[in-house]
């Protein structure tokens, strides 16, 4: 009965030995940018003549995030919006206004990215000076003719947001 | 330092709930290709934004004029959410010195909804 128990122990040994095998998971980190669509935007119609991406006009502010790995090794770029990609026939013209901003970092050094960013046009470029990530706030707002009512139909304008390499 | 590049690491595995646009290397190689005179580099798409099902390849010189270039495939590819794409950018010998991004950008699809959609564009540098 002994000698059975004691077989069947080093059996048991044997078989878990024979199943321990290593399984390596390897990863590696290299420099990347993401650029991720944080929050949808949405545009709000508190007056007529009126399409605003204001929360307090009903609208919501796209926001989009970019990760980056290492320092220095991209620069963002963001246009808003100057023109409807999908919208009912309009016959007048439409004033566009808008702007970018930072609306949270992960590291605190971001916050000269808004004292650093260079603007023309619709443009904010930003140099990514620091690893992490960095949601950006894209402010958008359009206004019909001359306090003109928005023809009925849905609307829909691009925030382009850029990673480039430099 | 490692934290810090651990908890990016984090931050960009677990950023399942968001949708992204992932495109590298940053600054991809060219290496002559089984074609003389023909130069390519190697890149790498990884599809993470539910709403985009099309990708654009364009290659750029330094002052974003567009430069020829061939791959394999459509320059307008299809990637499904969550597909990783590894493609080969042609691009001829004597381009060589003026080619200096490659660039993917998203493909929207119009929707029927009012609001601000996100185009993203990444552009690698080529060294």
């Amino acid at each position: 009965m002994f000698n059975k128990t004691l077989l069947s122990c080093v059996l048991l040994t044997f078989c878990a030995s024979a199943f321990a095998v290593d399984v390596p998971v390897t990863g590696s980190v290299e420099s990347r940018c993401v650029v991720t669509q944080d929050t949808v935007g949405v545009y709000g119609n508190p007056a007529p003549e009126t399409l605003t991406t204001a929360p307090a006009s009903g609208g919501v502010h796209p926001v989009v995030r970019y990760d980056v790995i290492q320092a220095s090794y991209y620069m963002a770029r963001i246009t808003h919006p100057e023109s409807f990609s999908d919208s009912p026939v309009l016959t007048d013209t439409v004033t566009w206004a808008g702007s970018t901003s930072t609306d949270q970092v992960s590291d605190a050094n971001m916050s000269a990215y808004d004292t650093n960013k260079v603007e023309y046009d619709n443009v904010t470029e930003v140099d990514l000076t620091v690893a992490g990530s960095t949601w950006f706030k894209v402010e958008s707002s359009a206004d019909y003719g001359v306090d003109k009512a928005f023809p009925g139909g849905t609307y829909q304008a691009l925030v382009v947001a850029e990673c480039i390499a430099i | 330092m490692f934290i810090r590049y651990f908890m990016i690491l984090m931050m960009l595995g677990g950023s399942g709930a968001v949708w992204s646009h992932d495109f590298t290397p940053t600054y991809p190689k060219l290496e002559q290709s089984y074609i003389e005179g023909v130069l390519k580099a190697s890149m790498k798409l990884f599809n993470k934004r539910k709403d985009v099902r099309y990708y654009e390849v364009s290659v750029y010189d330094n002052e974003w004029n567009k430069i020829p270039f061939a791959m394999l495939g459509e320059k307008v590819m299809n990637l499904e959410y969550l597909e990783t794409k590894y493609f080969d950018v042609f691009i001829q010998e004597k381009s060589r010195n003026k080619a200096t991004y490659i660039c993917t950008k998203t493909k929207l699809l119009v929707t029927d909804k009012t609001k601000a959609m996100l185009d993203s564009r990444i552009c690698s540098k080529i060294k």
